[in-house]
């Protein structure tokens, strides 16, 4: 108690504690995250251009690695990115890299000629005692 | 307006993988082929934008009527993003579907659920057994064409002083089921037959 708050001032950025069990703190969050998503941008080469896949992920990366090399306080990407701690944006960025070679093999977006997906819009109001969920 | 945004991305992204969704403001319902359902749940656990990382549970429905008779429904939750999604799928007797248990571990009670209560078959399941019904016990129960009482009946055996079970014996007497009520009732009207 008394050291921490001597140090306070000088340990003002550093993270003490997620707050969720299991996800320790990454010190150095931000190059692992600009590590992470140089990868994710390489790794999705082999995946057509076309792929609406694709186009999702490079737009989510690219968006995160440049607020990634602008910010250099942690929690400066944490506010702007808007997507949960450091520590989480880390683990999202390995779930997803273990999805695109999968995705790659799988080739989600090739659909048949004239293949249409029936889409059902229910705009009924929702009772009352229904909990919404969004 | 949310949902039907997410919607669209979603099928954009995987066209392949969905023949059908429904929407409201409260359930979203994906429908799939059976063959491509673990591409999809995987899809959903690992991608930023989806991120269901809790599979809540599996269940079976069963409509004899229909040629792919027994609908399996899987719901979904993304803690991250608050939401929750139905993933539905259909299949005959005779199909397999692949087993979801590498992508959520929970997954290995229900299916061995859906599989004693159903019959749906779960193909690369580690332990595909019975769950909830006794050893040695026939059929599926929660099939429409399982009869209500079922094939055996169980109880204990006082001078063996154990359990057993015979085949099922209907002690009571015909009775004829007379519908008709004695009290004066109020007739449906018209309109909501229509409905």
């Amino acid at each position: 108690m008394f050291l921490r708050r001597i140090a306070g001032p000088l340990l003002g950025g550093v993270k003490e504690t997620t707050g969720i069990v299991g996800l320790p703190v990454v010190p150095n969050a931000r190059e692992v995250l600009i590590g992470l998503y140089r990868k994710t941008l390489d790794a999705v080469q082999p995946i057509p251009e076309s792929a609406q896949y694709r186009k999702t992920v490079e737009e989510i990366t690219q968006h995160r690695l440049a607020i990634c090399n602008e910010e250099e306080d942690w929690k400066e990407i944490e506010k702007r990115v808007g997507n949960g701690q450091v520590e989480q944006l880390i683990q999202q960025a390995k779930d997803e890299l273990t999805l695109i070679p999968k995705m790659a093999e799988w080739k989600p977006w090739e659909a048949p000629e004239g293949y249409k997906v029936q889409i059902m819009i229910e705009e009924n109001d929702v009772p009352s005692h229904v909990p919404l969920h969004r | 307006m949310d949902n039907q945004l997410f919607f669209k991305s979603l099928i954009a992204t995987l066209p392949k993988w969905i023949h059908k969704c429904q929407t409201s403001k409260h359930e979203n319902i994906l429908y799939t082929n059976p063959n491509s359902l673990f591409q999809l749940l995987y899809f959903l656990k690992y991608h930023t934008n989806t991120r269901f990382k809790v599979l809540i549970d599996i269940c079976g429905v069963d409509y004899p009527s229909r040629k792919r008779r027994f609908e399996v429904v899987y719901n979904l939750l993304s803690i991250d993003y608050n939401t929750r999604i139905r993933i539905l799928t259909s299949v005959d007797e005779i199909t397999p579907i692949c087993s979801v248990v590498s992508i959520f571990p929970s997954a290995g009670w229900w299916e061995r659920e859906t599989w004693d209560m159903f019959g749906v078959y779960f193909s690369n399941h580690p332990d595909l057994r019975r769950i909830l019904t006794d050893y040695g016990f026939e059929g599926h129960p929660l099939r429409k064409d399982f009869p209500l009482s079922g094939y055996v009946e169980v109880r204990y055996d006082d001078s063996e002083k154990r359990v057993v079970s015979e085949p099922i014996e209907m002690t009571q007497e015909f009775r004829y089921f007379d519908f008709a009520s004695p009290w004066e009732q109020m007739s449906r009207s018209d309109e909501s037959n229509q409905k």
